[in-house]
């Protein structure tokens, strides 16, 4: 154990701010740390509010008793999402693979420690909804005494099974892959596969158990939690142990775990350096010859050193795409089997009116295309070859104009697709359509600018692995929580205000709203990437 | 297993998933005492002969063994004997120089004592000890390579490979780690290095090995490999006679 504890903790203390701030004599350094463990902070409280937010649900419906459950399933399809997006550069591809094979370390420690630190990095978003469910749980409930302890301990074990399926799912990915001559082709297109079928999966897995019935929408939602459980052992395990006091829950989830974590990295570990080779060797063919060059303008140069930034890393692929996959299927779906029925299925079979839902249309769409911008991490991802764009003769300005062109150029095809398709299946008078288009097109250009501040302000460039800056840079963070909820917000907005007002009126003070919020967000981008 | 073999590379061949052979049956054999330079063109196979050397790299063709150890099979009793320099060593950058050259020291449990003697010894020879607080991410990429070489020192291994070790460092640190790489020697260690720097070759080994499209075109004592030229016209013979 003793190289585990010495790897895991040399992991921990080089992506440490703590140590940037005993050790660095730089004060900009030592500043950025500070800001951003203070907007890190704040959006703890954020999701501990949303997640109290929820349980006061629960408590005024009279379904409190659900929300143990809830919150297991809550942290555990979280931590098997973002482990599965994650594994690609923590587990395998990593920078430092070379530094640390060479060392007397054996192949399972190593990859046990990096899926520890990837658990250790990500436990305080899962402890900050548990603890905030627990409050609001208590709240309602007055458990006993035992139940806080073996709730926060029992959390602490909670990610760990979902956690440790999207890491062998990730290593069958990697696996796979390693065998093919484009294997980051490959592996983007294996992890989109999983993620989707995991996606949908919930939304079959919810049809299938739906029962036609059942005229109580919240008593349908008591009865889905409770069949997800059934299918999720380690969530009913958790709300056994906390809400039944039951040993066997609490003993199941622990040995569980810890037999499932020796498995996996016994298996993980015999092939770990094969995988790794594989991945990291890359022949070249040696058969260029020099052809008629295609001239760009230095913004379009810019732009497409972007596009190949993206697709050559899957890692950064997988996440900054998502959404814009997500959308399409959206849309395609939307077309195949009607609005109405896709509306039905995310309100829960709530008796909405989709007319109601129209005005709405442009902010879903948002909702999935929005929730990553490259402009948010592709400052960063800039690390040691920044230098290569500040020794060209390229204004700073100019250089996020194309960082920004490209994400324009990436969400765009996917917002008029979405929506289209979802107008078309909705119905929506054509001059409505119009100004959903146009509205997209300011959301677009919103979500690229202030990707582009929130890229600017909070740019890291010492990094050791590029999930650092994908995944979970504060940069990323600080976009994503915010604008999801954002997002949410406006689209209860556009549904209320769409009850009072005209539709095509509503559309254009949006459309005036956001249009000023990118134009700032525009200036204030232009402003930082000249200070910077 | 020859007595005093340090390293021996067998009938070693390394394939691409095209099919390509970045390395193709290649044998040598590196002795106690000896300083063995690697020297071929840029994609010649040296990184990727270098890396399953190290155990990084994984391998089906052939066998490689350091002190008598399959880096195969025994990974693990190789890789205490070894240290290894990249050519471009990726060090943990928010960790001070101190806290990476401990955490390597723990790995290959050394002593309290013996790492601070060690330490103290190379990192003055390096004229780096006092700036071993400061974060790496804040070293020169002269500095990093120091903290690196000081890291691969500091278990006294039987067998040294470097990746271009010379790449970066500065006339005095390049002379200290020559001195060091000689010293090893003398204590009956081996070392095993990629240059495409001839005349440090020339003057530092007793031996050398050239590749070429990953094949091994000529290899053995320095003396007879030179027949009285430089080892520069030596390369270039050896190259053209391939061609």
């Amino acid at each position: 154990m003793k190289n585990e504890f010495l790897l895991l903790k040399t992991l921990l203390l080089s992506t440490s701010g703590l140590n940037i701030l005993r050790h660095s004599d730089d004060r900009k350094k030592k500043r950025k740390v500070i800001a951003g463990a203070i907007g890190v902070l704040f959006l703890y409280l954020l999701l501990m509010l949303y997640s109290i937010l929820i349980c006061v649900g629960y408590g005024v419906t009279g379904l409190i008793q659900e929300a143990p459950i809830m919150c297991a399933l809550v942290i555990s399809a979280l931590s098997f999402v973002f482990t599965l997006l994650k594994t690609n550069g923590y587990l395998f591809n990593f920078k430092e693979y070379d530094m640390l094979m060479s060392l007397p370390l054996e192949a399972g420690t190593v990859a046990g420690c990096r899926f520890f630190y990837m658990y250790i990095k990500s436990l305080s978003w899962y402890l900050s909804i548990s603890a905030a469910m627990l409050i609001g749980y208590s709240f309602f409930v007055h458990p006993s005494p035992a139940v806080y302890p073996v709730w926060i301990l029992l959390s602490l074990i909670l990610p760990v099974i979902p956690m440790l399926g999207a890491a062998f799912l990730g290593f069958l990915i990697a696996r796979i892959s390693a065998g093919f001559k484009k294997t980051s082709l490959i592996q983007t297109v294996l992890t989109f596969a999983f993620v989707l079928i995991m996606f949908f999966l919930r939304f079959f897995l919810e049809s299938v158990l739906e029962n036609d019935q059942m005229e109580n929408v919240l008593g349908k939602a008591s009865e889905m939690t409770g069949k997800a459980a059934g299918i999720n052992r380690p969530a009913l395990w958790f709300s056994n142990a906390v809400t039944k006091a039951d040993p066997l829950g609490a003993f199941l989830l622990i040995t569980v775990n810890l037999g499932l974590a020796a498995a996996l990295f016994a298996v993980v570990g015999n092939s770990y350096r094969n995988i790794n080779s594989a991945l990291k060797s890359h022949a070249s063919a040696g058969k260029y010859r020099v052809k008629t060059m295609k001239r760009r303008s230095v913004l379009m140069a810019v732009a497409f050193k972007e596009f190949r930034r993206m697709t050559g890393s899957t890692t950064y692929m997988v996440n900054g795409a998502m959404g814009e996959v997500l959308a399409f299927i959206l849309g395609l779906a939307a077309l195949l089997i009607g609005f109405d029925r896709i509306a039905a299925v995310v309100t829960g079979g709530a008796p909405v009116d989709s007319v109601m839902l129209q005005p709405a249309i442009p902010f879903i769409v948002y909702f999935l295309i929005g929730m990553v911008a490259t402009t948010v991490c592709s400052p960063s991802l800039e690390g040691k070859n920044y230098w290569i764009v500040q020794s060209l003769p390229i204004e700073k300005k100019t250089l996020y104009q194309g960082k920004m062109l490209f994400n324009m150029f990436l969400t765009l095809p996917f917002m008029v697709f979405t929506t289209l398709c979802l107008c078309v299946s909705a119905k929506v008078p054509a001059v409505n359509t119009l100004l959903y288009l146009i509205l997209g097109f300011a959301l677009c250009t919103f979500l690229t600018a202030w990707g582009c501040v929130c890229g600017i302000h909070f740019m890291r460039l010492d990094w050791e692995n590029e999930v650092e800056v994908i995944k979970q840079g504060r940069a990323v963070v600080i976009y994503m929580f915010p604008n999801m909820i954002a997002a949410m917000i406006m689209v209860v907005l556009a549904v209320v205000l769409g009850m009072q007002m005209d539709h095509r009126i509503l559309a254009l003070i949006f459309i005036m709203a956001v249009s000023l919020l990118a134009g700032l967000s525009f200036m204030r981008a232009m402003v930082l990437a000249e200070r910077n | 297993m020859n007595e005093g073999i340090i390293l021996e590379i067998r009938h070693f061949s390394k394939s691409y998933r095209e099919g390509k052979k970045a390395v193709d049956d290649i044998s040598l054999s590196v002795m106690s005492g000896d300083i063995c330079g690697f020297i071929g063109h840029n994609g010649a196979g040296k990184s990727t002969t270098i890396r399953a050397v190290v155990g990084v790299l994984d391998f089906k063709e052939g066998d490689i063994f350091i002190d008598g150890h399959s880096v195969k099979k025994e990974p693990m009793a190789c890789k205490r004997v070894t240290a290894y320099i990249p050519d471009n060593p990726d060090l943990y950058e928010n960790l001070t120089g101190i806290q990476y050259l401990n955490f390597v020291a723990d790995v290959f449990g050394i002593g309290s004592a013996e790492r601070e003697e060690s330490i103290r010894r190379y990192g003055d020879m390096f004229e780096i000890t006092e700036a071993l607080g400061d974060m790496i991410g804040s070293y020169s990429h002269g500095m990093k390579q120091k903290v690196a070489i000081i890291s691969a020192l500091i278990h006294s291994p039987r067998l040294l490979v470097l990746d271009e070790p010379f790449v970066g460092l500065d006339p005095k640190a390049s002379f200290t780690l020559k001195e060091i790489m000689h010293d090893m020697c003398r204590q009956g260690s081996a070392v095993f290095f990629s240059t495409h720097v001839l005349d440090v070759a020339e003057k530092l080994c007793n031996k050398v090995a050239i590749i070429r499209q990953g094949r091994i075109i000529a290899s053995g004592g320095m003396e007879e490999i030179l027949q009285g030229q430089s080892l520069e016209e030596a390369f270039l013979e050896a190259d053209s006679d391939e061609e």
